[in-house]
């Protein structure tokens, strides 16, 4: 019950802070990215944190995802809406042909294997200029604005969207951990011998976590479309800031726990924005730099993510509560 | 009625012919031990029944259905499951689920929990279901071992040294298990170092030795049979002399 309250609550504030960013500002854009990174380091959860299986390559169905709305805009005029599930679908069958062949490695060798994977379409989506106008990169055309077409004359609605889509995978997230899957995905990351001999098809277990997060990876790659507007393959396909940030931001933020992903985006996208801002006037790089420095300084305090300070502040304030 | 009927089971390993020819089969409700040497090629012989290693040739039929060649799995949902010897619980997670994941084969989730903690009580293990299993001694993870194993409905289990390291009281009270489960009508296989519990418990006990059965009868048989006091018990009973 309790419990349900501080959800709320949370939903609550993240419904009004929105509202009280300036909506033509640069911090609306912020909120809404971290919004949008929260969800994607979220679905990167469902594979690398309950099934364990660290994938580097994530970028591979996000991108499939924003080229696929797009496509079908600028092609045919259908609705981003729609090709959202067309590209959730296409992203499903892409990790379907990759997770066959990588499913039984494990650990640095399921790392690299979809490392390449993501780098393979990153290179094929530069090479076919036919179809996805190659390096030069897509422009999500203008349409009038409205609901249906997915088009807003502002952030707003890209960020209200963007909160809707983390509630909607936390939401899937959680329902996974705690069904008759998430036990079964805990055991095979345990013991996968041990397993199978009590009766889980780890096969079969492991494909579907592979597909589930596809499928909703590719579809937040059309949200990520609809807000830039603007992207080329080396962006939506990137390894460094796709695939390694969201699986970062999981890790930072505690792997395998729904609040995870949650407090590493909201670390993580404004305090690089923030470094972007005081630094980038100075010297090249200098930005990255300070941004890499925190960023270890942080994994040393809290090698178990963030969500040790989130447990251990819940538990004094419990104990205050008590007392 | 037979239950489990193995013929010609041979496995090699490189240059080790870790089983060779293995052959006999058993009637429902009976209890095996399975007695051997170390790398007598018990735990092997438990390991390919499971599934979890193929043999090279021969067959085994589980209640009518050929299991050679299937994934462990299909075969633990065809009703034959086994423990294991080095104990491969699921160290993070409590008692509880790791039991309750075993009970996932035929429940959903709220009927496995109920089936877990029943499976726990008579292992004697319910009043530590919410610990963490690898926080258990190793006494206590070999029982999860059993309550997780029997979790799954088998009708044939294999228990691999499930007794090791256990005072009098607790094997005494594994003992009494073993006999109860059989009495519901599970087959068991049992590997025991302890010689006078398999006497005890078994109706009937298979030597293992180098791979190749040795010797297959009642345990007053197999221990006056000169060939396996020769190659096994005649040696530790010396020493015990």
């Amino acid at each position: 019950m309790k419990r349900w309250i501080a959800i709320l609550a949370v939903i609550a504030i993240a419904a009004v802070l929105p509202l009280l960013l300036s909506p033509t500002g640069y911090w609306i854009r912020v909120l809404t990215f971290t919004l949008l990174f929260a969800a994607m380091a979220q679905v990167w959860n469902i594979i690398g944190g309950l099934a364990n299986q660290t994938s580097l390559g994530h970028a591979a169905f996000f991108g499939i995802g924003a080229y696929t709305s797009t496509i079908l805009v600028l092609k045919f005029g259908i609705s981003p809406w729609i090709g959202m599930f067309a590209g959730g679908f296409l992203g499903g069958i892409a990790a379907l042909i990759i997770a066959v062949p990588t499913m039984r490695l494990q650990g640095h060798y399921f790392a690299l294997a979809t490392l390449a994977f993501g780098e393979v379409m990153r290179v094929i989506a530069n090479v076919w200029t036919s179809l996805t106008g190659g390096p030069v990169g897509l422009s999500v055309p203008f349409v009038p604005p409205s609901i249906a077409a997915y088009s807003f004359k502002q952030l707003l609605p890209h960020a209200y969207i963007a909160l809707i889509a983390l509630i909607i995978v936390t939401v899937i997230f959680e329902a996974i951990r705690r069904s008759a899957m998430g036990y079964r995905l805990r055991a095979i990351k345990e013991n996968p011998a041990a397993a199978e001999v009590i009766g889980i098809d780890t096969t079969k277990v492991k494909l579907q976590t592979a597909v589930i997060s596809g499928v909703l990876m590719a579809m937040l790659g059309t949200l990520y479309a609809q807000v830039a507007v603007f992207f080329d393959p080396d962006t939506v396909f990137s390894a460094a800031s796709i695939s390694i940030r969201v699986a970062l931001i999981a890790i930072l933020g505690g792997v395998g726990t729904a609040i995870g992903p949650i407090l590493g985006a909201l670390f993580i996208i404004p305090v690089e924005e923030l470094m972007n801002d005081l630094f980038s006037s100075g010297a090249a790089g200098l930005s990255q730099l300070i941004f890499g420095v925190i960023l270890i300084a942080v994994i040393l305090w809290r090698p178990r993510g963030f969500i040790t300070v989130f447990d251990s502040l819940m538990a004094r304030f419990s104990n205050k509560a008590r007392s | 009625m037979t239950i489990l009927d193995v013929r010609g089971i041979s496995r090699r390993f490189g240059g080790l012919q870790a089983l060779s020819d293995v052959t006999f089969s058993v009637p429902k409700g009976q209890i095996v031990g399975l007695i051997g040497p170390n790398g007598a090629g018990k735990t092997t012989f438990f390991s390919t029944l499971v599934g979890l290693i193929r043999p090279d040739s021969g067959s085994i039929q589980l209640d009518g259905t050929s299991v050679v060649g299937q994934k462990p799995h299909k075969i633990a949902a065809l009703g034959m499951t086994k423990t294991f010897q080095n104990v491969a619980l699921f160290a993070e997670s409590s008692v509880l689920d790791n039991v309750l994941t075993a009970g996932l084969l035929r429940h959903d989730v709220e009927t496995a929990r109920k089936e877990a903690l029943i499976c726990l009580d008579r292992v004697g293990l319910k009043s530590v279901a919410h610990k963490l299993a690898g926080n258990l001694s190793f006494p206590e993870r070999a029982r999860v071992e059993l309550a997780r194993a029997l979790c799954t409905g088998p009708k044939v289990l294999l228990l691999d040294e499930v007794m090791a390291a256990l005072n009098p009281v607790e094997m005494q009270e594994i003992m009494d298990l073993i006999r109860s489960l059989r009495d519901d009508g599970i087959t068991l296989l049992v590997v025991e170092h302890h010689m006078r519990a398999i006497m005890t418990i078994c109706d009937r006990i298979l030597v293992l030795n180098f791979g190749r059965l040795l010797a297959d009868g009642t345990p007053e048989q197999v221990a006056n049979d000169p060939v396996v006091v020769e190659a096994y018990l005649g040696r530790s009973m010396e020493a015990h002399k």
